[in-house]
């Protein structure tokens, strides 16, 4: 796992593994929470994802070559950085946990519902032990190859919806709105902070962080926001706002009714497949992740071999943690945005302080 | 797929001892995650309809809600 990563590789894998929510989670959060303007929610994520964006390459910038847990040690000391790699190790298991749930849900509700889920989580364990052998390269490397071609086929979808765009979903919005929009943005916010993951990585950046390198990061960003908002224009223009609150995957049922020309139909399974692909690599990036923590907490050489044990833990926890679609919401709604807020944005802001603090003596240093 | 796992862990554990028994963290570090899978895997085997994390939640806060 010691290979050398680049920055594009990163902002596409934070792109990939930002897919499956945007489609699934996003919709749904933002027309239950502010109706029909919750299109306009991913507006208001600016004023903390740039930020967040911001942090982190001030951070890659001050530290070079060095990863979270080393950042974290410079700044606040190596108990407090383990006490905190801890919580990041309760977080990445409710994580992991809730998307192996949040996988085999979506695959019963779309292609496979008499299935049971324990044979969709097999199969995903199964897959993921074997792309893990390959190494984290090969998961980037694979991101990075499938991220163009899906782009172009969300887009291909889009211009084919364009006349079933309905302005009455959509207009009018007044500012008596915005306050309800902005409250609404947490679930955007929450999706958009999974960029963290370059702080994870950032030992196989390279020494020093280039222009281009930075303005890739900035890109990916921009990028993740106008991608959630063009997603929900289109879900709330063609299935309606009230409809969009009540699905589980709203952007599946709303692909439906969209065909190429009245020749080709049924993209809805494409839908699914693009949604199981992120998941995957969600999966696995987090099972990465999960080990490194591991590795960091109790200052292990090597952590391959506790592959296996988590794995039985991730599987069976999942059981544990919700089994319904029901459940799974009320989950993602309390749990999952709130420690996603605490974890990718409120310790980042913290760490990004302390580091404005010590600047001075951390420049003399590096 | 209990006994698998167990299996699967046996088979792991053969196959990586050289790593797993070279320090005794990576051996207790096995051990404790293997027991906290099969401990987990245990419990729903015998009982697998408890109620789920989430929904005890949702349940606490609905009575927490009520009570205000």
């Amino acid at each position: 796992m010691n290979e050398q990563l680049s920055m594009r590789q990163i902002v596409f894998m934070y792109l990939f593994i930002s897919l499956s929510p945007v489609l699934r989670q996003i919709p749904t959060a933002l027309a239950d929470e502010s109706g029909r303007s919750g299109y306009l929610s991913p507006f208001w994520s600016v004023f903390l994802i740039l930020p967040l964006a911001s942090i982190i390459i001030l951070l890659i910038k001050s530290f070079p070559s060095l990863n979270l847990y080393e950042i974290m040690v410079h700044l606040i000391g190596k108990v407090f950085a383990k006490l905190i790699i801890t919580l990041y190790l309760v977080w990445i298991i409710v994580f992991l946990t809730a998307k192996m749930n949040i996988y085999s849900l979506t695959l019963q509700f779309t292609l496979m519902p008499k299935t049971r889920s324990d044979f969709f989580m097999q199969i995903m364990l199964i897959l993921v032990f074997y792309a893990l052998l390959r190494g984290s390269k090969t998961i980037f490397r694979f991101s990075e190859f499938s991220l163009g071609p899906i782009l172009l086929l969300i887009g291909i979808l889009f211009a084919c919806a364009i006349t079933r765009l309905r302005t009455d979903y959509l207009l009018p919005v007044s500012t008596i709105n915005l306050p309800s929009t902005i409250k609404a943005s947490t679930s955007v916010i929450a999706v958009g902070g999974n960029m963290i993951i370059a702080l994870f990585f950032a030992d196989k950046l390279g020494i020093s962080l280039t222009k281009k390198q930075v303005k890739k990061f900035w890109f990916g960003a921009i990028f993740f926001i106008i991608f959630s908002f063009v997603i929900t224009v289109f879900t709330f223009g063609i299935t309606g706002a009230g409809l969009t609150a009540r699905l589980p995957f709203p952007f599946y049922i709303t692909v439906k009714s969209i065909s190429f020309f009245n020749i080709f139909e049924r993209f809805e399974v494409i839908v699914t497949l693009i949604c199981i692909l992120s998941d995957f690599i969600t999966i696995c990036i987090s099972f990465i992740i999960l080990m490194k923590l591991i590795q960091w907490l109790f200052g292990l050489e090597q952590v391959w071999f506790c592959f296996l044990p988590l794995a039985i833990i991730v599987y069976y926890f999942s059981y544990f943690l919700s089994s319904t679609q029901f459940e799974f919401n009320f989950l993602y709604r309390y749990i999952i945005v709130n420690m996603n807020l605490l974890f990718q944005y409120i310790i980042p802001f913290l760490l990004g302080l302390i580091c404005l603090l010590k600047r001075k003596y951390i420049k003399k240093q590096y | 797929m209990i006994y698998i796992f167990g299996g699967l862990l046996l088979i792991s554990f053969i196959k990586q001892k050289d790593v797993i028994l070279n320090k005794k963290r990576n051996l207790v570090l096995f051990l404790l995650l293997s027991v906290c899978g099969i401990a987990l895997g245990t419990v729903h085997m015998i009982s697998p309809y408890i109620p789920s994390i989430a929904y005890s939640l949702e349940g606490i806060l609905r009575t927490l809600l009520v009570n205000r």
